[in-house]
């Protein structure tokens, strides 16, 4: 591990250097004439944009909306996906009969279900709340599923022949055996939810970065549409990256897969 | 036998609970219509045509930009990973752009590209464009050094490294990028459908919103249900178990 800060720190600076490089693309055929600010607004331009939404707080607002949206959403499906997860981890009939129905409703989980909300609950919150919760769940219920599953039998075994009960081989064993898959569900959930909650915000909300890059389209203000995408990027990346970043230092680069 | 009544019992105890919560708390139609009112919209739909030409259209669109998105990702990922100083430059920037759903580039897509067959498609190929080359990218840079060096070592040439080494090394990551971007690209293709209404399976659901027609909104969530459940069971899940299963990882 000695030889690694100096390594790692080069691989940091061609990293940043790939934005450096994408922005000057842009600041380039902007700038340039090549593309037209109808098409594509200059780096300066949606840069202002950014601050005039700082400074008047819309833009912090819309941020605001969609992130408690989110974060509703995913506690709440959370909580449920987990819950179902270990229970049907936990026995193998009650499995093959939920199973197939919830892979079947995963095929249909998310936006699939917008025009259906709106019919039951309006253009409102709870609307927003089904849409992104229900997008969430399957790939939280799933993934804790995948998890317990990856438990070998042999340790469940162990604890029994030490004369642990049920509930202490769940507690002591399954669960935290199945934490990895609970872990990668709640990080895929937290970008499965994102993308719905923007492509919800899209038809189905009068504020939020969805709304307010759809909106801005209306009026080709790319300025505004540019922005909004930067900020939404942004947010998946950190939420990518906070999670996926610890994720993949405790797996992949500690087994010294990566050369 | 056996086999088939047990796959089905779930469903038809999940259609006959359906069916008896509809009728005895007398549940509106528009609010939520019975079994029965869906297999008549659906038959409707299909006899007037409207539900044969969406979905001929929401499935052209998904293999036009899987084959392709997947086709150019894997040969992007190459491109990029080959060359280490290539690859530390690129991998934030497609890992930002992967992390980024096609669907905030709708709006954009629209500016460009009008409310049109085009918008859709575009932003479908880019959500599984970037995945497929995200790991690939990650794929071939776990194959460990020492084999590139052994078949050069062996007077293989670049294409036989390609091919033999590294292709075969990488592909449990690019069935992992495939899978998620197909997931996310099936996603994103029908809220464009609904955001655009250039025809689709996402636009049939949204204009039968407008017209409360529940019975057909259902019979159009179901079609799509089916289409991603077939893709998932003859080829994605296909796909999965010729790699993480194979590799003993599931033990139950």
């Amino acid at each position: 591990m000695g030889t690694r800060p100096p390594l790692a720190r080069a691989k940091q600076l061609r990293g940043v250097l790939g934005f450096v490089l994408l922005f000057a693309i842009w600041q380039g055929i902007t700038s340039s004439g090549l593309v037209k600010p109808i098409a594509l607004a200059t780096p300066e331009a949606v840069f202002s944009v950014i601050v005039a939404g700082i400074a008047d707080h819309s833009l912090l607002i819309n941020t605001g909306v969609s992130l408690e949206r989110l974060i509703l959403s995913v506690i709440v499906a959370g909580l449920l996906g987990i819950a179902l997860g270990v229970a049907v981890g936990l026995s193998r009939r009650f499995g093959s009969f939920v199973e197939p129905l919830a892979a079947f409703f995963n095929a249909i989980s998310g936006i699939v279900w917008l025009p259906l909300a709106i019919t039951w609950f309006g253009l409102t919150w709870k609307m927003l709340l089904f849409v992104i919760a229900n997008s969430v769940f399957f790939i939280i219920f799933f993934n804790t599923l995948l998890g317990i599953r990856t438990v070998p039998r042999v340790y469940e075994q162990a604890v029994f022949t030490l004369g642990a009960s049920r509930w202490r081989s769940i507690l002591d064993v399954i669960v935290p055996g199945a934490l990895p898959g609970i872990i990668s569900g709640l990080r895929l959930g937290l970008g499965f939810g994102w993308r719905a909650l923007i492509a919800a915000e899209l038809v189905g909300a009068t504020q939020g970065l969805g709304f307010m890059i759809y909106s801005a389209a209306q009026y080709l203000r790319t300025d505004v549409i540019l922005a909004g995408i930067i900020v939404i990027g942004v947010i998946a990346f950190t939420l990518d990256a906070l999670l996926l970043g610890p994720l993949e230092r405790a797996t992949v680069e500690r087994w010294g897969v990566y050369q | 036998m056996i086999g088939f009544a047990r796959a089905v019992a779930p469903f038809a105890a999940f259609v006959t609970l359906w069916a008896i919560v509809v009728a005895v708390f007398h549940v509106p139609q528009d609010v939520m219509p019975s079994p029965n009112a869906v297999a008549v919209a659906f038959g409707d739909a299909i006899r007037k045509g409207v539900l044969t030409v969406y979905t001929g259209e929401t499935i052209r669109r998904i293999l036009l930009a899987a084959s392709s998105g997947a086709l150019i990702g894997v040969a992007a990922g190459f491109f990029v990973a080959l060359n280490d100083v290539v690859a530390d430059i690129a991998l934030p920037v497609i890992r930002f752009f992967q992390s980024l759903s096609g669907i905030a580039w709708l709006p954009l897509f629209i500016v460009w590209f009008g409310f049109s067959d085009k918008t859709i498609v575009v932003a479908v190929w880019y959500t599984l464009f970037f995945p497929v080359l995200f790991n690939t990218v990650v794929g071939v840079k776990t194959v460990p050094r020492v084999y590139r060096n052994a078949i050069l070592t062996l007077g293989g040439d670049w294409r036989r490294m390609v091919f033999d080494v590294l292709l075969p090394g990488a592909i449990p990551y690019i069935v992992g990028g495939i899978r998620i971007g197909a997931a996310f690209g099936w996603r994103v293709l029908i809220a464009a459908e609904i955001v655009i209404g250039a025809g689709g399976l996402g636009y049939f659901i949204f204009k039968a919103e407008a017209f409360h027609l529940t019975a057909r909104i259902v019979a159009g969530m179901l079609t799509i249900g089916t289409l991603w459940y077939l893709t998932d069971f003859f080829v994605l899940r296909p796909l999965e178990e010729a790699t993480i299963e194979r590799w003993g990882l599931v033990h139950r």
